[in-house]
């Protein structure tokens, strides 16, 4: 690091500086206000690429919102303290990798009925009246770059608590990132449950 | 400054100057709420059928929930919904037994093409202008209904007209039911590279107006006159499993394969012996075998036949094929003739086929006949079962597969001169189904003009193409993939074999059923229409046609009607032994026939050359130019693709001074069309091949103007006994015209970036 000394840094640091200002000019309007509006949805063909600058600094700086705006404010805590188990709703999570979340007309099988007065129902009655499901926004998510996979299956079926990743629901209202899900998170885990620890168990 | 982060700031730095250009996010779409409950991330696999060749193969789909973008009540959005990710063969299947070819495993792409359209159209422009506006369901029946009702009026009866793709079981049922219903004459099923004179041959020889199966696992010596069968004739992916069984599936034990023809295929570079011979004379040399056969008594016991009745001087011996007088015809030698002879009887099980380029000649139904004699000779004093069957038809009603009555090139050619002439019985209402004839029939038919002079035409076509470009309403069918699909097998198995399929998937478009908007056409009109087709939807008139064969399932008493519907549908068909369904017809009185030699269009003084287009491999007869995956298969033999090409002797290109690559004309008396050449061994030096396919002038974005389409030049000249087309009889003149530049062939090894495929949508 010797060639790195005084002045040098200086220049990099002020070079370093504007190219962050000229970041800040770059970033698309649309994305500034992502706690309003729900984040962009894919177009559904691959791609690891960010969807924007913005995306792609906070993702390679490790930032990520913890509990992003949802669209329905809608209370875990009340539907499970009413006896609810998560599987109800995020159905297929013990098959296969991904938990489903209930399209718009299983929320009105219920709601049809039971608090159809209050303003956050009459949000989502007013979505399947419209022929819309409702555009919830994602919480736990990899970058695409990293090229992990991950399945609930298995874990499920290991006992795996859901708090253990996905924290206490009975205390949330919208979902919460409630665990940084970074490599040393997965691994401390897997080396304590003894599970494998290959790297192709998790990257394919 | 710690390094980590100091580092991670002057990459971002960098990467933040460079990225500056790029685009603001994806417009944020709307979600539909989902028709279907699917576990995510879980693959479920179901049967389909592919219908991108008539082989009738069983598939199986990989189904996945994704996020499709889709337009629903005139908004764009994404929509959860279980989407077709790959294409297999069905294990089950008695034709496909678990293997695809890759033009089936481009059926995705039919699915999710661009250009694919998206719900009814109307015609905006002119005729043929391909301009159009989108309408609702509701008009565009509406309109169609009013359209029929004055055809109902008396007098008008023969005024509708119908062509179609060959179709078979129900669908063909619906078709012919519906145009009967109205009076009017028989819809016409037409395909440009139809079977029709192998099936007349095989039904005069053999009783069965079919294409054959060839059990070639079983095989030791198979001569075929010009069929494709591991490329694109008959029943490809069945005769490919059957002929890697023939060659390596005994061990110690491999068949001897034979092939005659004018230009090397793919199927002629597999074999072991490759022979051209003169085109027309395949049946010459044929009978030259024959002649050999029965001279040198090679075969013990009664030589008469059937199909050997057919040929003038069968019982006599055939005088008139000596070796010596064959080799003269053909170009074959006689010691090849006498050996060829000697080896095919001395083989335990042979077969000799014919399919193709010899068939397309003015004389191809003696070719046929000549080679079914052979096979049958060959067949003489032999106990076990021939290699070459029929598959038999369904043991139920209406269950033959009805490809016997396809409309022949001259019906079509007749019907076309009808319409330019005036007359009385033109059609006033034509119906088109995936049937191309402006790309498929010579230009001198001139048929786009006569179809600019149908009063009224509907296409119930996926695309537009140059034949629905002419169409004034566009009722669009589903995908494949989206429909409930039917079809009963002609060949490729020794069961009878119904491939039965319902959606895989959901529809992604507005589009609906062709069938269903027949049948709901029917219910609007009323009356002997409505009582024609009682059925409230498809996949109900399936059940009630394919029901009753739970009777010939074997075993003990039958499943409910249920389990067996449940059955049928979810394995992807039904197969089985029908004994005596398919008894042979009885001998017709048809006299026996004298090689007449072959005609051909154009003097052998200005068109020094045969003209032998082909079926492409990947495109087959053009009707799957539209998708990309098989522009960009390389053609076997030559690794072009992406493009027309013009195949000649190294020989003749010497004498023309014509380069690998450089652009030449071929002209007939009938047009010119302009491709680069390709130099290859394996065509005779007075034979130009090219393939067709290409030349499309709509069709889609990956088609639309790329190569040019031999079919255009070809001179309307029919077969002397059936009327279809001798698409083989043309001669044509070559002339250099440009160089490699101008050529701009596209091979595997290269040309992609000088001549890039895609440019105009890149």
């Amino acid at each position: 690091m010797r060639a790195l000394t005084g002045s040098k840094i200086w220049l990099i640091v002020a070079l370093t500086c504007a190219g962050l200002w000229i970041a800040s000019r770059a970033l698309p309007a649309g994305t500034s206000s992502e706690t309003a509006a729900p984040r962009p949805e894919s177009s559904g063909i691959f791609s690891p690429a960010h969807r924007s600058v913005r995306d792609a600094i906070s993702d390679f700086m490790g930032e990520h919102s913890t509990q992003p705006a949802q669209p329905i404010a809608f209370p875990h805590k009340t539907h499970l303290a009413r006896g609810l188990q998560c599987q109800v709703c995020h159905t297929g999570v013990d098959q296969g990798p991904d938990a489903a979340i209930p399209s718009v007309k299983f929320c009105m099988s219920c709601h049809l009925v039971i608090a159809k007065d209050r303003p956050e129902i009459k949000k989502i009655a007013a979505y399947q009246a419209r022929g819309e499901d409702i555009p919830w926004v994602r919480v736990y998510d990899y970058s695409p770059s990293a090229h992990v996979k991950f399945n609930h299956a298995p874990h499920i079926r290991a006992g795996v608590a859901c708090s253990n990743c996905h924290g206490d629901m009975m205390q949330q209202t919208t979902a919460v990132r409630a665990v940084n899900l970074n490599m040393g998170y997965c691994l401390a885990c897997h080396t304590q449950r003894k599970a494998s620890v290959d790297c192709t168990t998790c990257h394919y | 400054m710690e390094r980590r982060n100091f580092l991670k700031l002057s990459a971002l730095s960098g990467a933040v100057t460079a990225l500056e250009s790029c685009g603001s996010p994806e417009q944020q779409l709307i979600r539909f709420i989902p028709e279907e409950d699917l576990v995510p991330g879980i693959a479920t696999w179901k049967p389909s059928v592919c219908t991108l060749c008539s082989a009738g193969c069983g598939t199986l789909v990989r189904v996945m929930e994704g996020d499709a973008e889709v337009v629903r009540n005139g908004r764009t959005g994404l929509i959860k919904m279980g989407l077709a990710k790959k294409i297999e063969g069905n294990p089950q299947h008695p034709i496909s037994r678990g293997k695809l070819c890759a033009r089936g495993h481009a059926a995705l792409q039919a699915l999710y093409h661009p250009d694919r359209l998206a719900g009814p159209l109307k015609r905006r422009g002119q005729r043929g202008e391909g301009r159009f506006q989108a309408i609702s369901w509701d008009d565009a029946l509406a309109e169609l209904t009013t359209q029929f009702k004055e055809l109902g009026s008396p007098g008008n009866a023969a005024s509708l007209a119908l062509i179609a793709r060959p179709l078979r079981g129900q669908r063909r049922e619906l078709i012919e039911r519906f145009v009967k219903s109205f009076g009017a004459p028989a819809p016409m099923f037409y395909e440009s590279l139809d079977d029709t004179v192998l099936r007349k041959a095989n039904l005069l020889s053999f009783g069965q107006a079919a294409l054959p199966t060839l059990d070639l696992a079983r095989c030791d010596y198979l001569i075929s006159f010009g069929t494709d069968l591991l490329g694109t004739w008959n029943s490809p992916v069945a005769q490919s499993i059957g002929y890697g069984e023939m060659r390596q599936g005994r061990p110690g034990h491999r068949g001897k394969f034979v092939q005659v023809e004018l230009r090397m295929s793919q199927t002629g570079a597999n074999a072991d012996e490759w022979i051209p011979c003169r085109p027309g004379m395949e049946g010459a040399l044929a009978l030259g075998i024959a002649h050999v056969i029965m001279s040198d008594k090679l075969r013990s016991g009664e030589t008469h036949s059937r199909a050997g009745s057919l040929i003038a001087g069968w019982a006599d011996g055939l005088p008139d094929y000596a070796p010596e007088t064959v080799a003269k015809q053909t170009g074959v030698a006689a010691e090849t003739i006498t050996r060829l002879a000697h080896e095919i009887a001395a083989a335990a099980a042979s077969a000799a086929v014919i399919g193709g380029a010899p068939l397309a000649q003015t004389n191809g139904t003696f070719s046929a006949l000549a080679v079914n004699a052979l096979q049958a000779l060959l067949q003489t004093g032999r106990s076990e079962s021939p290699v070459l069957s029929f598959t038999p038809g369904l043991p139920i009603a209406g269950g033959a597969s009805g490809a016997e009555s396809d409309t022949s090139f001259s019906s079509l050619n007749d019907f076309a001169q009808a319409i330019l002439n005036n007359q009385p019985r033109a059609p006033k209402v034509l119906f088109l189904y995936d049937a191309n004839p402006v790309f498929g029939l010579p230009a001198s038919v001139r048929f786009r003009e006569a179809l600019g002079k149908v009063p009224y035409t509907v296409s119930f076509g996926g695309f537009i193409d140059e034949t629905s470009a002419y169409a004034d309403l566009i009722l669009p069918d589903h995908a494949p993939l989206e429909s409930w699909i039917d079809d009963v097998a002609e060949s490729g198995s020794p069961q009878s074999v119904v491939s039965l399929a319902p959606p895989a998937v959901h529809p992604l478009h507005n589009t609906r059923a062709m069938p269903d908007v027949l049948l709901d056409v029917a219910q609007r009109l009323g009356g002997p229409v409505a009582a024609a087709l009682p059925w409230k939807s498809y996949d109900a008139m399936l059940r009630a046609a394919y029901v009753p064969l739970r009777q010939h399932s074997g075993g003990g008493t039958p499943e409910s009607e249920d389990d067996f519907w449940t059955k049928i549908t979810t394995q992807g068909g039904w197969w089985g032994t029908s004994p005596a369904t398919r008894a042979p017809a009885p001998p017709s009185s048809h006299p026996a026939m004298k090689f007449a030699e072959p005609k051909f269009d154009g003097g052998t003084q200005e068109f020094a050359f045969y003209f032998a287009p082909f079926p492409s491999q990947s495109l087959r007869d053009g009707s799957l130019a539209h998708l990309p995956w098989l522009q960009e298969m390389p053609d076997v033999i030559t690794t072009a693709m992406w493009s027309s090409w013009v195949e000649l002797n190294p020989k003749t290109a010497e004498q023309l001074r014509i380069a690998q690559g450089d652009l030449v004309d071929v002209s007939s008396q009938h047009g010119s069309v302009r491709a680069p050449a390709v130099l290859s061994p394996g065509i005779a030096p007075d034979v130009v091949a090219m393939p067709i396919g290409q030349g499309h002038e709509k069709f889609g974005r990956y088609a639309t103007g790329r190569g040019a389409n031999p079919l255009s030049i070809v001179a309307p000249l029919a077969e002397d006994e059936t009327g279809a087309l001798a698409w083989a009889a043309t001669r044509v003149k070559l002339t250099r015209v440009g160089g490699a530049d101008e050529g701009k062939l596209i091979v595997f090894a290269g040309g992609m970036s000088r001549f890039p495929a895609e440019e105009e949508h890149r």
